[in-house]
């Protein structure tokens, strides 16, 4: 297939909302990374700017959105042209969700800073971030250069943050049931914790919609849970 | 909540109307369809899309053998419509086009008055015995035509004096006055404004509850909004042939992408 169109302004518009959708990426990355190193430092100030920079990510989500509306009203896309514009609506949400996920951490170490630390529940923390951050990049470069089969990868590594977190979740109910004084930092840790998580799942869906726009089918819901406890306690859904 | 309607999901596989194989189209030495196979449904829309001189309007004109009408033109291959060979020596092309009535890009009523443009076809057809069954014949094409409560009062003006998107209803309400069986459209609203366009495009939905329609257009969006199935041609090819839905959001063929998201002319 050719690349270009026929009406190269449509290829500018179409080129223009991926390049802001890249950038949201990286500022939703940045958000991760910067969120997770505060809490891991106790970096109110760190955190103070994670919270601020989210009004960034909410304005380019509004922006990318318009611009999608104005291609489908004015350029009628079809095929992978129209995959491509339904796939970045669908992204840009779930990047919105990330980055407020992100911004909920830092309000949180915000007020852990005031509490008793809890043992390398931290360190913990900001490695399964660290791994969300590098999926989500994955999950970018994946969209950019049309990589179905790293998006599928994604869709297993997602895995291992639920795993993670499962693994952080009966750490926390340790913790809080050797002594009450840890119960309000763990819940704020726990949320965390959960938080992170989701974002998992929203990097998973962004890889979905890769492997959509790419094959235009969605991938087969078989991905498998591993959740090994009773499910009326929690869910890593 | 897993009962919801499915938004498209009246496409479903219907009675097979008009089949053809290895259809072959030469205009002398120009061999302008090639070897193409097609199933077209009963009372579906069928849109054939495709750049210019792709072959579409060449093959349409196969179904009802307008074809026949130029010399130099040689058609191979076998088309049935329900099961019978319309190129057989025994049918009459006349009789063929009456089943199979055709709509073309310009409107081009017979110079007459409304009423005998929809009456001719009847009329040289026998297909009805006195004035008053003709009368609720010609009343009968005009409404399937949507344009009755507009003409119904100056029956007797030429057909000439109606705007554009009129004159064109009129042609479809003279196609569907002798009770055809497919009507083939050819580009049938590229001469008409949006709102004659629209009119038309409702017109053509209606017909479809009677009638296997094939359309060709140039205009792709036409063909998304109108038809249930659509058939790419590219170079005198058959290139895809699918449910329109599936053409429109995620082709196979990547002549079919390129064509539809407007990659090649």
């Amino acid at each position: 297939m050719n690349d270009k169109h026929i009406v190269s302004a449509f290829d500018s518009d179409l080129e223009l909302i991926q390049a802001h959708v890249m950038k949201m990426g990286g500022l939703v990355e940045e958000a991760i990374l910067d969120a997770s190193k505060s809490l891991k430092n106790n970096d109110d100030e760190l955190a103070e700017q994670v919270r601020a920079n989210d009004k960034a990510i909410d304005l380019l989500e509004e922006q990318i959105n318009d611009e999608c509306v104005r291609v489908i009203a004015l350029r009628s896309p079809t095929a992978t042209d129209l995959r491509v514009v339904l796939s970045v609506m669908k992204i840009i949400g779930n990047l919105e969700r990330i980055g407020d996920y992100a911004k909920n951490m830092a309000k949180r170490t915000g007020i852990l800073v005031s509490m008793t630390p809890v043992d390398g529940a931290r360190g913990a923390l900001r490695r399964m971030a660290r791994e969300v951050q590098l999926m989500l990049k994955d999950a970018l470069d994946a969209y950019i250069q049309r990589d179905a089969e790293l998006a599928q990868d994604i869709l297993e590594r997602d895995r291992d943050i639920d795993q993670m977190y499962n693994a952080l979740f009966r750490e926390f109910l340790t913790f809080m049931m050797e002594d009450p004084r840890y119960i309000t930092p763990c819940m704020h840790l726990h949320f965390i914790a959960k938080n992170t998580e989701r974002m998992g799942d929203h990097v998973t869906s962004i890889a979905e919609q890769v492997i959509y726009l790419v094959t235009g089918q969605f991938p087969d819901d078989d991905r498998p849970k591993s959740d090994h406890y009773d499910p009326s306690l929690h869910s890593a859904e | 909540m897993y009962d919801a309607p499915k938004l498209g999901a009246n496409v479903e596989q219907k009675e097979l109307k008009i089949a053809a194989r290895g259809v072959q189209v030469f205009y002398g030495e120009t061999h302008a369809i090639k070897d193409v196979d097609i199933d077209i449904q009963a009372k579906t829309v069928t849109a054939f899309i495709g750049p210019s001189g792709c072959g579409k309007s060449t093959f349409l004109r196969c179904l009802n053998r307008m074809n026949d009408t130029i010399d130099i033109c040689r058609v191979e291959g076998d088309i049935t419509l329900d099961g019978e060979d319309i190129y057989d020596k025994r049918v009459d092309p006349v009789q063929l086009r009456a089943k199979v009535g055709m709509v073309f890009q310009k409107p081009n009523p017979f110079p007459k008055s409304i009423y005998d443009n929809v009456a001719y076809g009847p009329r040289i057809h026998g297909l009805s015995r006195n004035k008053a069954e003709l009368d609720e014949i010609v009343e009968k094409a005009l409404r399937r035509g949507a344009i009755w409560n507009e003409v119904k009062d100056r029956l007797h003006e030429p057909g000439t004096g109606l705007s554009g998107g009129q004159q064109q209803r009129l042609c479809i309400a003279r196609a569907v006055a002798t009770e055809p069986e497919v009507l083939l459209m050819d580009e049938p609203c590229s001469a008409l404004d949006p709102i004659a366009t629209a009119q038309v495009e409702e017109l053509i939905d209606e017909l479809r509850t009677r009638y296997s329609v094939v359309i060709v257009t140039h205009s792709m969006q036409q063909a998304a909004r109108v038809s249930q199935r659509t058939a790419f041609f590219h170079l005198g090819n058959l290139v895809e042939y699918d449910d329109t839905a599936t053409i429109f959001t995620n082709p196979r063929d990547e002549r079919t992408e390129s064509y539809i998201t407007g990659r090649i002319g």
